[in-house]
């Protein structure tokens, strides 16, 4: 299970992939914005093509994707249905009681749920195909700016990255300690709520103590290699913007253009 | 200003807060530069905490006028850094002193603290990755590597750092035979490649016995000390302070029990194995 894909990114090699980490946390954002600004069919279908086109330059299976949508169906489809018999307005088909189905109902319900998509998709995209150390390099430049109210940016880096990568070695410790009390008897998945929050005693509190030792040999094994905060402290990884942020550049000037155009003000 | 010794320590105590005897009790030794010295003792005799003493981790008790000289230089609250810059140790758990989140991030860590330029870190982390001989793991996680091959990299991210002394506080506990035997062999090679100083702090008799110098340490005391010959025929010291002996010294007191007369002056299983052959031609 040492294997666990944090973040769940999924290898490959396409274009996105070897874009930079800062422009596509930039464009996940920019492009959840945007999808604010459309507001008739034609926006709206020019978002639907522009993430298509997204999701197909990543050159993953589809099953990736729906694998990113699955988890949030119910609310997407609740939220759909909400539109769609509370919204009033245009011609009314049908009414009972309080539902009623009216036009505007439907093209409402069609929109939320289009919205809803096409931003899982695009973090997806995100997610998928950026490594979670490169997110948190990303993560780290967008909050530079951060610097000048004097927030440490530069330990929170260094908390994310430690923290990533403890989470397969914590994942593969708990696996431990879980078969470890299973083979004396410790039963996780039978009984009732309050039984079985009990029985997560005896993984919790090796866990804990586990992670607080593992963190003071860490302290005093950074420390004798020389840490000393962040005072003059240089980066080996550093980030490269190249051509082919280009095109993320260019894809989303296309995209803004073409809503401003079409939009209905 | 160079010495002949590495490290001077004289009457260095220390005592943990929370306890009442002291963990070093009042210990002087000096450490030949170029040596490989080891230091046994069974669990809490203070072979650990002698270490994080050397390089400034803990601080000595003040009575009795602690002096811990590393390198030349007296160690105080102005020269801690650049001691640290002279001892690299390689910790015993492999996975709790993995930094970075790749073997390369890993490498450069040391390199990072000390401000060094980016376009200099991309020559050195890649020769010291190399010298371990880990190149084609440069970008694995930790997650995906043994613990021989973390420890290779701990001991990568120390030559990052051209130290003058490196420290192997019980490196080799977790690892496989195979693991240790890799480990020990980078750290000969290096020794002789980079002229370091080693010390290795251990319960393996075999890595004891690669010492020039062996220091046995009880209950925050120095025992006994002096070459790997004279510590380990002192079998009947070792043994009431619950150590093991090499193999072929135990060989030897069993022979000798069953009155099969082997000179004391035998001190290698090399040796051993000789003088048995020839034994047996001689019946």
């Amino acid at each position: 299970m040492s294997k666990i894909l944090i973040g769940r990114y999924v290898a490959g090699d396409s274009i996105i992939y070897r874009m930079d980490p800062r422009g596509k946390l930039l464009a996940t954002i920019i492009f959840i914005l945007f999808v604010f600004l459309a507001n008739n069919p034609v926006t709206y279908l020019i978002v639907t093509i522009f993430s298509i086109a997204a999701v197909a330059a990543t050159k993953l299976k589809p099953k990736v994707f729906w694998d990113g949508v699955k988890p949030l169906i119910w609310l997407i489809l609740f939220t759909s249905f909400l539109q769609l018999f509370f919204s009033v307005g245009g011609t009314v088909y049908w009414q009972w009681t309080i539902f009623a189905l009216s036009s505007y109902g439907i093209t409402n319900a069609i929109y939320i749920f289009i919205r809803f998509t096409v931003i899982i998709l695009i973090s997806t995209v995100m997610t998928v195909t950026t490594k979670p150390l490169e997110i948190a390099d990303a993560i780290e430049w967008l909050l530079k700016p951060l610097k000048i109210v004097h927030v440490p940016v530069d330990k929170i880096a260094l908390i994310m990255s430690i923290a990533l990568r403890f989470v397969p070695t914590l994942f593969d410790e708990t696996l431990k300690i879980m078969n470890a009390q299973r083979s004396r008897g410790a039963d996780f998945n039978n009984g009732g709520l309050v039984t079985r929050a009990k029985a997560i005693t005896p993984l919790l509190v090796p866990l804990f103590i586990n992670s607080l030792e593992t963190a003071i040999d860490l302290s005093t094994a950074m420390e004798s290699r020389g840490y000393r905060g962040d005072q003059g402290r240089t980066k080996f990884r550093i980030l490269k913007w190249s051509n082919v942020d280009l095109i993320n550049l260019i894809y989303f000037i296309l995209l803004l253009g073409l809503l401003l155009i079409f939009r209905t003000h | 200003m160079t010495t002949d010794s590495i490290i001077k320590i004289k009457n260095v105590s220390f005592t943990y807060p929370e306890s009442e005897t002291p963990a070093i009790d009042n210990i002087s030794l000096d450490i030949k530069r170029g040596s490989w010295t080891s230091i046994i003792g069974h669990n809490g005799s203070g072979k650990s905490t002698i270490i994080r003493l050397i390089n400034g981790l803990l601080v000595p008790d003040e009575k009795g006028k602690p002096e811990i000289e590393v390198d030349g230089l007296k160690l105080n609250d102005d020269t801690v850094w650049e001691v640290r810059n002279k001892v690299g140790i390689v910790f015993q758990n492999p996975d709790n002193q993995f930094v970075g989140a790749t073997v390369a991030d890993d490498v450069a860590f040391g390199l990072e603290n000390r401000g060094v330029s980016h376009s200099e870190m991309v020559k050195i982390v890649p020769e010291a990755i190399k010298a371990v001989g880990m190149s084609e793991y440069t970008n694995a996680e930790p997650a995906n590597l043994s613990g021989g091959q973390k420890q290779r990299v701990a001991i990568a991210g120390i030559l990052a750092i051209k130290p003058k002394i490196i420290v192997l506080d019980e490196a080799t506990s977790m690892l496989d035979p195979e693991g240790r035997d890799q480990i020990l062999s980078i750290v000969q090679a290096m020794k002789n490649k980079y002229d370091l100083t080693v010390i290795s702090i251990t319960h393996d008799i075999d890595e004891a016995n690669m010492a020039d110098q062996v220091l046995v340490m009880n209950d925050g005391k120095l025992i006994t000390k002096g070459s790997t010959k004279d510590v380990f025929s002192q079998v009947d010291l070792l043994k009431k302070l619950g150590l093991d002996v090499p193999f072929y010294e135990q060989v030897k007191a069993k022979l000798l029990a069953d009155s099969v007369k082997i000179p004391a002056s035998i001190d290698s299983e090399k040796e051993l194995i000789n003088y048995l052959c020839q034994l047996n031609s001689n019946m």
